[in-house]
């Protein structure tokens, strides 16, 4: 089952996407279309948002880097979530943003020293993010830094949160990204380097994972620039496809700015 | 691990915030992995786990099943949010300010500042806040405070706050401009640069004297 969470009529609402797109609202059955509600983040009370570096094999050559012996991870602020068709910004004065297309695993049960074999049991499901990184804000210090990485807007997430069960063997999904039609990004979660389990097994040895931690697992390559304008697709086989629009950083904050 | 009343959302800690020490690893910084000096403050997440509360037992850490050798500590002095807080000046980043607390940051030693230290600085229950929240309307100027923290009843570690980098409207105004903060998000905003070496069971307190307390104990 997929669920999402929209805001419908000023409300939020957690539904259920059915087979034919419909919404159908957890409260009372309403069927909804689309069109009618602004999707929000699938997850209702975001908790630890686990991010990797350099988790794929293609990607680290990509960035010219050996591929990692341990994990990177990193935090991201809840402040970065914002929901499928929404609107992500552009900073002014920088050179260089990408997206990185990137399986989500959602924790469904807490726990602490989990075994890889006993990992899967502790996901919920699996969400599609957009990890944006702006390459001109990057300094050596908690690389990859929080002024390049939990930056308002900058994970869109969704658009929906669909149970493990439907998914099965995620070993071998494509990972794409379309940039306004075109093919930028092709890759394939069997280049990933630490793969869930290993993921939930080593952050568990750490600290205590509770629902509504999500891990993002890192992105393959094909790395581009976006501008204002742009239309973003992150799409992940038999998961779901993530689309955002890319705005100024005027038009984002508007009075604000 | 305890759930803190006091924050929600997001805490977010500043490192390298110590003027002491930012002069003395000029040289340090200059080679690899760092090759600069940071232009901008040094931030790192305090993650919903580790938040804790006064008169917490704080957990001995453990890493790949054994206990680890070393813990340290370094207290803060801590802002806590009363309303949202996006894009704002230095002039006007007190307003924001409901109130004023302390961080108590327990972690392994911090050995380096290259990647972001999740083994070290995520372990449960390892950022005691609290013991209150002083309004900000009782507190006239942030950066004439003055954070003391005693282990065992010494006196480790005095961290005023005319000694850090940046003072604490300048990097609320920074910090806004990356991500927006909500009420009750709290920002730790100056830790020593020479965090305190702790022993299993030792009492750690920290005080900014006639305002506020926080006291911990590591657990065994």
């Amino acid at each position: 089952m997929k669920h999402a969470r929209v805001l419908f009529n000023g409300s939020e609402l957690d539904v259920t996407v059915e087979e034919n797109g419909q919404l159908k609202s957890k409260t009372d059955g309403q069927l909804i279309n689309e069109a009618e509600v602004t999707w929000l983040s699938p997850v209702k009370e975001p908790g630890t948002i686990f991010a990797l570096g350099l988790n794929y094999a293609d990607h680290a050559r990509e960035l010219a880097f050996e591929p990692p012996k341990e994990p990177l991870v990193f935090l991201k602020g809840t402040n970065t979530l914002t929901g499928n068709k929404q609107n992500a910004y552009r900073p002014d004065n920088i050179e260089f943003q990408h997206y990185e297309c990137e399986l989500v695993a959602v924790i469904g049960k807490e726990g602490k020293n989990i075994s890889r074999e006993d990992a899967m049991d502790y996901i919920a499901g699996y969400t599609v993010c957009n990890d944006f990184a702006i390459r001109d804000y990057l300094e050596n210090y908690y690389r990859p830094n929080l002024r390049v990485k939990s930056r308002d807007s900058l994970l869109p997430i969704g658009p929906w949160l669909i149970d493990k069960e439907d998914v099965g063997d995620i070993s071998d999904l494509k990972v794409t990204t379309h940039v306004n039609g075109e093919l930028t990004q092709d890759g394939t979660t069997a280049d990933i380097i630490f793969d869930v389990p290993f993921l939930v097994e080593y952050l568990s040895n750490i600290m205590t994972l509770k629902p509504g931690d999500m891990i993002a697992t890192g992105t393959p390559e094909g790395l581009k620039d976006m501008q204002p304008g742009d239309t973003v697709v992150c799409e992940i086989e038999k998961i779901g496809a993530l689309t955002t629009y890319i705005v100024s950083e005027q038009e984002f904050y508007g009075d604000k700015y | 691990m305890t759930n803190n009343p006091i924050v929600k959302g997001k805490l977010v800690c500043v490192a390298l915030n110590d003027s002491d020490q930012f002069e003395a690893m000029q040289a340090e910084f200059s080679e690899a992995p760092y090759k600069s000096a940071p232009t901008q403050p040094v931030l790192y997440f305090k993650p919903h786990n580790t938040w804790s509360t006064e008169g917490a037992e704080v957990e001995w850490a453990v890493t790949e099943g054994q206990p680890a050798e070393e813990m340290v500590v370094g207290a803060s002095l801590a802002v806590v949010f009363g309303k949202e807080c996006c894009r704002v000046s230095p002039e006007e980043a007190l307003d924001y300010v409901g109130g004023y607390t302390l961080v108590h940051d327990f972690s392994l030693p911090e050995k380096s500042y290259y990647r972001p230290d999740i083994k070290g600085k995520c372990l449960d229950g390892s950022a005691p806040i609290g013991g209150s929240v002083v309004p900000a309307s009782d507190i006239a100027d942030p950066q004439a405070l003055t954070v003391v923290t005693k282990v065992n009843g010494e006196v480790v570690n005095e961290m005023p706050m005319t000694r850090s980098v940046r003072g604490v409207a300048e990097l609320i105004s920074t910090i806004s401009y990356i991500m927006t903060l909500q009420p009750g998000e709290v920002i730790a905003v100056a830790f020593p640069g020479q965090r305190a070496s702790v022993s299993k069971g030792d009492k750690v307190t920290s005080e900014i004297a006639g305002v506020v307390s926080l006291n911990n104990q590591l657990g065994q």
